[in-house]
C-alpha cells in the first residue's frame, strides 16, 4: 500500500529522511520500503492485515509515526460553510440488511466538473491512483487521507420515491437481480450481494464498485457523497463470489470502525468543495444500524511482567497507551484499558501489553533466560528411525531425493482402475501436472530417471515422505522408498540383488532378523498392477512393502529404458520390529571348522530351498554362506554353479574332523538327492 | 685359515656392506654350515679331550663375536632402510562411493539438533488437514481477509457430498500451526516442542516461490514463559545454527492465533549491505487457544514460532532459486 512521503511530513513535521522513517516504520509498524516518483518519495508499506483497519489512511499512518516519534497527534477538524436548505428535505436514507451499520452522506450543489489541479492529480498518482476528474479524484483523495472509501452519484440521474424525496435504499440483491458497473460490466447478483439502490434500480455494488446508474459525468452539478460502512466478510464474499476485488473492497474486508464514515463524509466534503465549488447543504443523512463497540478491558499491573518478563513502570505504560489514542483510568492495582474505536484489532489484555512491547521495540526490548526446571526431551522414536535410515542409506551410495507430493493428470492414466479409484484429488489444482497426492514414491522417481539419464548412466535415489490414499478416511503412510536404475541392462547380476541387499542391510543395522519378517509373491498385492516381479514383505499377516521391478509397459509411459528396481517399505509396521536393546552374545568357547562345498544345480531350484536342505540336514551347522555363484561358459544354460562356506561348531566341545566329515557326507547325499552334482 | 684371521676377514668384509642380500652371503660365508668356522668345529672331533676343549672354546668365542658382528650390522641396515616402498603421494586418492543426504535434510537436523540441546522435543503431525485444525482453530475465520495469507490446496471429498453434508473440508496444510492445537489437545503444559513438517500453499512456483515446502513450528508454554524468553531461545538458536555468522531483528507482524505477532529477520554479517531476510513469524500464544482447548484459565502463556526450511537452506547454501530443492537433479543432490 502507497503512502506519500510528503503528505505524511505535512500532517506530523517531521526531520527523519524517507530511509530512515522507512527503517522506524519496520521496526515498529511494518515493513516499510522507499522508492522515488520524480523527486518525491514514496513508501510502500506492507500493512498487517489487522492495521488496516485503522492505518491504511495516510492520517493513521501519520497517528502510528508520532507515536514512535513520542508526539501527540491531533486529527485535522473539517472546516466549512453550510448552506440553509437541509440535505433531509431531498434526500432519505433506508438500510434494509444487516450488513450496512452505517450510511451517512453529504449533499452538495452548483459545482463544477473538470480536471483536476496538478498537486491533487500528482498525489493520486503517487499513491497509485489515476486522476479522472475533480469530484472522483477529490473523493478518494479524502479516502488516501482518512482510510474510508467514499462514492458519488449524481443526485440527478437518482430516482424520486412516492414522497417525491431522492431514496437511497442499502439492500441485499433480489433473485435474478444484475448490476452493470462503471466499466460497463454486467453482473448477474446472488441474494447476499449487497446494493446501494434508488427506488427504482440498483445504483453500486456496496462497498466494490459504482453503477453505470448515477454515474458522475462532465454535467453533473449536483452530487451525493456516500460514506458508509459495510460488513467485512460479507464484502469479501461478494468480491469472492464476483471475481471483483477493488481498493475499497481490500479496505472494508478489513472491518473498518463505522464511526471513521461520519468524519470521512465532512472531510471528502470540504475537499470536493475546494476543488470544483458548489454549495454543501446543511447537515449529514446519516443512517445508523449498529451500536458501537465497547470494551474496556482491565489488566492487573502484575500482568504486565508476568507476560512480557522484565519490570515496566507504570508511567511507562500510560504513556505509551496514550500516544496511541487510549483512553484509560488508573486503579490502585488495575489499569482499565478503553482502546479507540479505529483499533478494533484490540480485544484483550495480551493485545494491549503488545503494543506496549510492540512501540519499545520488539528489537529493543530485553532478552532473558526462561528459568524453567529441565526437562528431557522424549525421543521420538519414528523421526529417530526415520533419520537412521537416511544415513544408512546415504552410506550406502544412494541419493536422497525431494520429490513433490502431487503427482498428474497422466500419472493417474497410467495406473490401473484399483489404484486410480483410491487417489486423494486435489479440488482447485493448479495445472494438470499436479492435481493429486502421490499414492506410491515410484512415479516421481521414474521421472527422476529420465530427467537424470542425461548426466549419468547410473540412478540410485531415494527418498523418505509420505504416500497417500483413501481408505475408509484419508490416509497418509511414511514409507522409505527408493530406486536403482541403469541405463545399460547387465544380465550377470540383475539390479535386483543390490535392492534386496540393500534392504537386507537397513534390516541387519535395525537389528530386525530374517525370522521377524516373511516373503510372500507380490502377485497378491496392489502393487502386482505396477511391478512386474519382486516380492511382497509382512510381519505376520501385516503388509510391510514390496522390492520389484516395475512393467515394461510402466516404464515405456516414461520412456525409461534400462533396468529398474524399485522399493518401498513402510516405516511404522518396521519400528514395531526394530529391536531396542541388543544383547551381547557370549564369544565361542570352542574354534569353528569351516568346510566349502561347491556344486552344480539346476538354477530352477531356488536357493532358499538349498539352504533350507543344506540346514535340516546337519548338526553343528552354525552358518551357511553363499559366496561364489557361476554360470556360463562350460555349464549348461540351465544350470549354474554354486558354492558355500559351511560353519560347524560346537558349544560343548572342539569338533574332530571325523566328526565334521560326517555331516558333510550328510550334506553331499541331501544336495545329490535335490539334483546337485557335486564338484 | 686362522680363527684370528677370520674374525679380521670377517671383520674387514662386513663393515662396507650395505644391502641386506650381502649380508645373508657374508652370513652363509662366515656363519654357514660350509663356512671355515663350522668347518673347524667338525675338525675338533678328531682332537684330544684337553686340545678339543681348548680350541673348542675359541671357536665359540669366534663364533659369538661373528654373530653380534651379523646381529649389529643387520639393525644397522633395518635402522636404515625406508619403512615404505617408494610410492607417489600425489596421486588422487582413491574415489570411496557414498550417497548424499539432501540439503533440506542436513539443514532440519541442523535446527532439530540447536532445539533439542535446549530441551525441545520432536513432534510430527499430518499433511492433510482439516478445515478446522488448518484454520478456526486458530481463529482464522472464512470470509476473514486473514485467510488470504494462506493460499490454500483443497481437497475433493471421497465421495461427492453437497458441500452442508461435509463434516469438515481436508486441505493440504498451508503451515505446521495446526499441530499447535492437535498436541496441545492431547498435553499438559509446560511442554517445548518443536514440529518439522512440509506444508502446501495454492502458489504458482518460480526461482522464489514453491508450492510445496517445509516448516518447523515450535511451542513453548509454561507458568511463566514470556516475550523476553521468545526472545532469548529465539536469539541462541538462530546463532546456533548460524554459527555467530548473522544479524538478527525482531518486528511487529500479525497472526491471528498469536498475541502480540513477531517476524523475525536475519543478514549475514559478513553480507551487511545486504537485504534483512525474513525467515521466522512468531508470537506469544493467543489465549483464546488456550480456552478452546479447556486449559485452566489465566494459568499458562508461551510463545509459537514458524521457521522457514528452505529459506534458511537457500540463506546457509547460497541457493537461489528454490525448485531445485524439489527437482531431484543429480548435479545439485551430489553437492551436500
Amino acid at each position: 500500500m502507497k503512502f506519500s512521503f510528503e503528505w505524511l511530513k505535512e500532517l506530523v513535521k517531521f526531520k527523519e529522511s524517507p530511509e530512515k522513517m522507512a527503517e522506524l516504520l519496520t521496526l515498529y509498524l511494518a515493513e516499510t520500503n522507499v522508492f522515488f516518483r520524480g523527486k518525491r518519495a514514496i513508501f510502500e508499506v506492507d500493512l498487517l492485515p489487522n492495521r488496516v483497519t485503522d492505518a491504511s489512511g495516510h492520517l493513521g499512518l501519520a497517528r502510528e509515526i508520532s507515536a514512535i516519534l513520542n508526539k501527540k497527534f491531533n486529527y485535522p477538524q473539517p472546516k466549512f460553510k453550510e448552506e440553509k436548505k437541509t440535505a433531509k428535505s431531498l434526500i432519505t436514507i433506508t438500510i434494509k440488511s444487516p450488513y450496512c451499520r452505517r450510511y451517512a452522506a453529504r449533499t452538495i450543489w452548483h459545482l463544477k466538473v473538470k480536471s483536476s489541479p496538478q498537486w491533487l492529480k500528482e498525489r493520486l498518482k503517487d499513491c497509485g491512483l489515476n486522476p479522472i476528474n475533480n469530484i472522483v479524484d477529490a473523493a478518494n483523495y479524502a479516502m488516501l487521507l482518512t482510510g474510508q472509501p467514499l462514492h458519488v452519484f449524481d443526485f440527478q440521474k437518482i430516482a424520486f420515491n412516492k414522497e417525491k424525496k431522492k431514496e437511497i435504499i442499502i439492500r441485499q440483491a433480489k433473485k435474478g437481480e444484475q448490476i452493470t458497473t462503471l466499466e460497463r460490466k454486467t453482473y448477474q447478483l446472488k441474494e447476499n450481494n449487497l446494493l446501494i439502490c434508488d427506488a427504482k434500480q440498483p445504483l453500486a455494488l456496496a462497498g466494490i464498485k459504482g453503477g453505470l446508474t448515477a454515474e458522475v459525468d462532465k454535467d453533473t452539478r449536483l452530487i451525493i457523497i456516500e460514506s458508509a460502512n459495510f460488513d467485512g466478510a460479507n464484502i469479501h464474499l461478494t468480491s469472492k463470489e464476483l471475481g471483483l476485488k477493488t481498493d475499497a473492497s481490500w479496505r472494508f474486508e478489513h472491518h473498518l470502525d463505522p464511526d471513521l464514515a461520519v468524519y470521512a463524509v465532512d472531510i471528502s466534503a470540504q475537499i470536493i468543495q475546494q476543488v470544483a465549488g458548489g454549495a454543501i447543504l446543511k447537515g449529514k443523512t446519516d443512517a445508523i444500524n449498529y451500536s458501537s463497540r465497547k470494551i474496556i478491558i482491565p489488566i492487573n499491573f502484575k500482568t504486565w511482567e508476568k507476560m512480557l518478563g522484565w519490570p515496566i513502570k507504570k508511567q511507562e505504560i500510560v504513556k505509551k497507551l496514550k500516544l496511541l489514542g487510549f483512553s484509560l483510568i488508573e486503579r490502585k492495582e488495575y489499569l482499565l484499558v478503553k482502546p479507540s474505536l479505529y483499533r478494533n484489532d484490540i480485544e484483550n489484555a495480551e493485545d494491549v501489553i503488545g503494543e506496549v512491547a510492540r512501540l519499545q521495540g520488539f528489537d529493543q526490548i530485553p532478552s532473558l533466560s526462561p528459568k524453567e526446571r529441565v526437562i528431557l526431551p522424549v525421543k521420538n522414536e519414528l523421526w529417530e528411525i526415520k533419520e537412521k535410515i537416511k544415513d544408512w542409506l546415504a552410506a550406502y551410495h544412494l541419493e536422497e531425493v525431494y520429490n513433490y507430493s502431487l503427482i498428474s493428470q497422466k500419472d493417474r492414466g497410467i495406473l490401473a482402475e484399483d489404484w486410480q479409484s483410491k487417489l486423494i484429488a486435489l479440488a482447485n489444482p493448479i495445472s494438470d501436472l499436479f492435481c493429486y497426492l502421490r499414492p506410491t514414491l515410484l512415479l516421481n522417481f521414474l521421472k527422476n530417471i529420465n530427467d537424470n539419464f542425461r548426466f549419468t548412466d547410473k540412478i540410485r535415489f531415494f527418498e523418505i515422505g509420505e504416500i497417500y490414499h483413501w481408505e475408509t478416511k484419508r490416509k497418509e503412510e511414511t514409507v522409505f522408498g527408493g530406486i536403482l536404475a541403469k541405463k545399460e541392462k547387465i544380465l550377470k547380476q540383475p539390479l535386483f540383488y543390490e535392492a534386496k541387499g540393500i534392504i537386507e542391510g537397513i534390516f541387519t543395522d535395525l537389528g530386525i532378523d530374517k525370522d521377524d519378517y516373511s516373503i510372500k509373491p507380490i502377485e497378491k498385492t496392489e502393487y502386482s498392477s505396477i511391478l512386474g516381479k519382486g516380492m511382497a514383505l509382512y510381519v505376520k499377516n501385516q503388509f510391510l512393502g514390496v522390492i520389484g521391478i516395475p512393467k515394461k509397459n510402466f516404464l515405456k509411459k516414461y520412456d525409461v529404458k534400462g533396468e529398474v528396481v524399485f522399493w518401498e517399505i513402510k516405516i511404522l509396521p518396521l519400528m514395531a520390529l526394530e529391536q531396542a536393546e541388543r544383547e551381547y552374545e557370549p564369544l565361542p568357547q570352542y574354534p569353528a571348522a569351516i568346510r566349502d562345498v561347491s556344486f552344480i544345480i539346476k538354477k530352477d531350484i531356488l536357493i532358499d530351498k538349498i539352504l533350507q536342505t543344506i540346514q535340516k540336514n546337519a548338526s553343528f551347522l552354525e552358518d551357511v554362506d553363499l559366496f561364489d555363484i557361476y554360470e556360463g561358459e562350460n555349464l549348461p544354460f540351465e544350470k549354474q554353479s554354486l558354492s558355500f562356506h559351511l560353519i560347524f561348531r560346537s558349544s560343548e566341545k572342539t569338533l574332530k574332523a571325523e566328526e565334521v566329515d560326517k555331516e558333510m557326507k550328510k550334506i553331499y547325499k541331501a544336495l545329490q538327492q535335490l539334483g546337485a552334482l557335486i564338484r | 685359515m686362522e680363527l684370528d684371521q677370520i674374525k679380521t676377514e670377517a671383520e674387514k668384509e662386513i663393515s662396507p656392506i650395505v644391502s641386506q642380500k650381502d649380508l645373508e652371503n657374508w652370513r652363509v660365508k662366515y656363519l654357514g654350515r660350509k663356512s671355515e668356522l663350522s668347518l673347524f668345529f667338525d675338525s675338533l672331533k678328531s682332537l684330544s679331550f684337553q686340545l678339543r676343549k681348548t680350541q673348542g672354546n675359541k671357536a665359540n668365542q669366534t663364533r659369538q663375536f661373528l654373530s653380534s658382528l651379523y646381529q649389529q650390522k643387520r639393525e644397522d641396515l633395518e635402522k636404515n632402510q625406508p619403512d615404505f616402498e617408494f610410492f607417489d603421494l600425489t596421486r588422487p586418492g582413491e574415489k570411496i562411493k557414498k550417497g548424499h543426504l539432501h540439503p533440506l535434510t542436513l539443514v532440519l537436523r541442523e535446527i532439530v539438533h540447536s532445539f533439542e540441546k535446549i530441551g525441545f522435543e520432536v513432534v510430527e503431525g499430518p499433511e492433510i488437514e482439516t478445515e478446522y485444525y488448518n484454520f478456526d482453530a486458530l481463529r482464522i475465520p472464512e470470509n476473514h481477509p486473514a485467510r488470504d495469507m494462506w493460499d490454500t490446496f483443497w481437497l475433493k471429498p471421497k465421495v461427492n457430498l453437497p458441500a452442508d453434508k461435509q463434516n469438515s473440508k481436508l486441505l493440504l496444510r498451508t503451515h505446521t500451526s495446526p499441530m499447535q492445537i492437535r498436541y496441545m489437545e492431547k498435553h499438559q503444559p509446560p511442554f517445548r516442542i518443536i514440529i518439522p513438517g512440509k506444508c502446501f500453499r495454492f502458489e504458482a512456483t518460480d526461482v522464489h516461490h514453491e508450492f510445496q515446502f517445509h516448516q518447523v513450528e515450535g511451542l513453548m508454554v509454561g507458568e511463566n514463559i514470556s516475550l523476553a524468553n521468545f526472545k532469548f531461545i529465539i536469539r541462541e538458536v538462530i546463532e546456533d545454527i548460524f554459527k555467530h555468522q548473522v544479524d538478527i531483528r525482531f518486528r511487529p507482524s500479525y497472526f491471528p492465533f498469536v498475541a502480540p505477532g513477531l517476524e523475525v529477520d536475519i543478514k549475514i554479517k559478513s553480507k551487511a549491505n545486504d537485504e534483512w531476510l525474513e525467515i521466522m513469524g512468531a508470537g506469544m500464544i493467543h489465549p483464546q487457544l488456550f480456552k478452546n482447548i479447556g486449559y485452566e484459565a489465566n494459568l499458562w502463556q508461551g510463545f509459537a514460532f514458524g521457521l522457514g526450511v528452505e529459506r534458511i537452506a537457500m540463506i546457509k547454501y547460497g541457493i537461489d532459486d528454490i525448485r531445485l530443492f524439489f527437482g531431484s537433479d543429480i548435479r545439485f543432490l551430489e553437492q551436500f
